[in-house]
Order: structure tokens, then sequence, then C-alpha cells
């Protein structure tokens, strides 16, 4: 690709020109191509001013509770019990003798967690967080399209910008301990799509394919 | 650093209650960009959803030193508007007599904001050909695809297309 020509694919994605298959196939090159999407940053810039032209009108009264709803899909007690028997945590008091028995076989109880879900709301990681180290375990099969990679990332309230924790490894199961960071409450931690070897640019780059919030995990 | 940008930093920090005062602040701006591109409230309404959604979980991509917290909300549900608009296949009601002339008479190119890069803007679109302004400004402002803006226009689609191309060149040299 020439630099017009990259430019003028650059200009018809912000204009809105391309078809779907066309804007999506930009939003993938973009991830590899740094020059590609420093065209598209710099059209968006020069054309923002044009959103002026719209105009203003109220959104229906109930929008601000469905985006709500998307955000904070379940209370998180029902979040909690769901993996539960899977890692023998215990649940609630389901019985008590079974609760005594995992009781006495169970690891310390993780200081932090989440779920990790996908874009639809599905559960697909169960995080724990104990010390310095953060303890994955997927919830069902996951699958990454051919030729990307799967990266992980957490986001320290507060913070501007993610830190990556590394390429997620295929398998079910894997814990990493990050140098830079501890895992601490409210912190965010996402999985995005990646090109292979992960972002180039140290920042995601790719969708986001799951995401979570670490909240105490005390009155377990 | 705008309100807008402080909210911003704030949600990416997880805090919530900055989210709602963002959605308070800029939804009616932002429904009006949804609603230019889809002309449907309850897919305007899905758009500024999944922008919303979005901005929550992309907060920390902001960044205050590439530009205006407010453009860049804009950009984040112009293109939840387009995704959804190409989802539907662009049947999307055109036949809006209005729809042609609001946004490409350049007498409402005075709602462009006077600040610098709005002014620099508006000059170098008034610098254009009509129809290479209309194009540009039925595709930007209401989502339209070329044939749709060819029928609009009535003008081949290969003409639309190549002078919507050259209007675009024309306005980033205009703009160096």
């Amino acid at each position: 690709m020439t630099p017009e020509e990259r430019d003028a694919l650059a200009a018809e994605y912000v204009l809105g020109t391309l078809e779907a298959r066309e804007a999506e196939a930009l939003r993938d090159a973009m991830a590899t191509d740094a020059a590609l999407a420093e065209a598209v940053s710099a059209w968006e810039r020069r054309l923002a001013p044009l959103s002026a032209l719209a105009q203003p009108e109220a959104p229906p009264p109930g929008l601000w509770a469905r985006i709500e709803q998307s955000l904070n899909p379940a209370p998180m007690r029902r979040q909690w019990r769901f993996p539960w028997p899977v890692l023998g945590l215990g649940a609630s008091a389901v019985a008590a003798g079974l609760a005594a028995f995992i009781v006495l076989r169970a690891p310390p109880p993780p200081a932090m967690m989440t779920v990790l879900l996908t874009s639809r709301e599905q559960p697909a990681w169960l995080v724990e967080a104990r010390g310095d180290t953060i303890h994955l375990a997927a919830l069902n099969r996951q699958q990454v399209e051919p030729g990307r990679v799967a990266q992980l990332w957490a986001l320290p309230q507060g913070a501007t910008a993610p830190t990556s924790l590394g390429l997620v490894p295929e398998g079910g199961r894997f814990s990493v301990t990050p140098a830079s960071i501890r895992p601490s409450p409210g912190m965010l931690i996402e999985i995005t799509l990646e090109p292979p070897g992960g972002s180039p640019t140290g920042r995601p780059t790719g969708p986001i394919l799951f995401i979570g919030r670490l909240s105490p995990a005390s009155g377990t | 650093m705008t309100d807008a940008a402080l909210l911003l930093a704030r949600i990416a920090g997880g805090d919530r209650n900055a989210l709602q005062a963002l959605y308070q602040a800029q939804s009616v701006r932002l429904f009006g960009v949804a609603m230019a591109i889809l002309r449907d409230r309850e897919a305007a309404s899905d758009a500024l959803h999944d922008g919303f959604v979005n901005i929550a979980r992309r907060a920390g991509m902001f960044d205050p030193a590439l530009g205006r917290a407010e453009a860049w909300l804009a950009t984040v549900i112009r293109y939840a508007a387009l995704d959804i608009a190409r989802r539907r296949g662009r049947e999307i009601p055109t036949d809006d007599a209005t729809l042609g002339e609001t946004p490409a008479d350049a007498t409402q190119l005075d709602t462009l904001a006077a600040d610098e890069d709005g002014a620099r803007l508006r000059a170098c679109l008034e610098g254009l050909p009509e129809k290479n302004r209309q194009g540009i400004l039925l595709a930007f402002v209401n989502g339209l695809s070329h044939p749709q803006i060819a029928a609009r226009l009535e003008l081949p689609i290969g003409t639309v297309k190549s002078w919507i191309r050259r209007g675009l060149l024309s306005l980033r040299e205009c703009l160096t």
C-alpha cells in the first residue's frame, strides 16, 4: 500500500463510507500497521468538528438504566456462586457437612476475585488474586481466532493506561505475578485480541474479549 | 483539561458515578450525533448504549494529548452508529427532504464550533465545490453510503466516489 492509498483508505474509514467488510478489515489492519492507525487518528482529528452539525436531541429516559445494567450484569453474590464447586472453594452453606469438608481442604481464601465476562456478559474466566499473584481459570473452552493471540491486561484504579500481564497461554489455567503492579481492589482485568506476539504498542489495540473488576472476597 | 477529560480519567479508574455524570452532560449532544446517522430513536438508543459501554471500558485509552475529550466521545458514538447502520445494510430512510440541505447547506456550517479547529475546517469546507462538500457532509454527519449519496445528489456512484476522494485530499492540504 502506498502512503497515498493508505491515507485515502483511512479518510474513507473515518468518513464512514467503507462497507462493513472493508471497515472490519481496516480495523484489523490497524492492529499491526502503526502508520495506518496514525493516519486514521489524524483524520479523526481533522473531521471531528463536523459532529457539531448534528442536531442535539434528548435520548429516551430509560437509556441510562439500560447502559448501567449492561455494565453490572448481575449482583456480585450471584457471580460468586457460579464457579465455586469447580474450584473447591466452598459455596454458600449448601450443606453443612460438605462445607466443613471444603474448609479443611481449601487453600486460603483468595484476597480478591472477579469473573471476566464476554461482551455478551457470559462468564468466561475466574480470576483470583492472592498476594502478588493473579490466578486465572477458564470456565469454558476458549478459542482465539487463527493468527491472533489473547493478551492479558490490568488497569489499577486511578491509572490511565493498562499494564500488559503477558499473553494468555493455551489451556485452561495459569498464574501471573506482575512485576510492576500489585493486584488491588477495583483493578480492571481484561483480555484483548492482539496480533501475533502481542500488542506492538504496549497498549491494547484489539477488541476486548473478556473483562472484569477485582473485588475483595471478604464474607465468603 | 475539560470536564469531560477529567470525567474520562475518573471513569478509567473505575468511578461509575463519573460515567453517569458524563452521560448526563453529553448524552443529548451524542444522541443527536447517533440520530443524524440512524434517524430512528430505537437504533440511535442502541448506538448510544453500545458507545457508552465502550466508553466505560475504554476510557483509559483516551489520550488528552491527542485531542479533545468531546471529540473522542463523538468518534466512539459515530463508529457505534455506523456499525449499526452497516449491520442493517444501511436500510435507513433517506427520503427526508430536509436531510440534504440541513447539513450540506453552507450556511448551516455556522453551527461549527467557533474554536480554532472548527473555524479552520469551516473555511476549508467552504472552499470546496458544492457537491464535494455535500458528499463529505452527507457521509460524515448522516452516515450515507456512496450509493445513497449518489441517489441524493443525482450523480453516478463512480463520480461521487472520486469527488469525495478529491474533496478529502483538498481538505487535507487546506488543513495542513
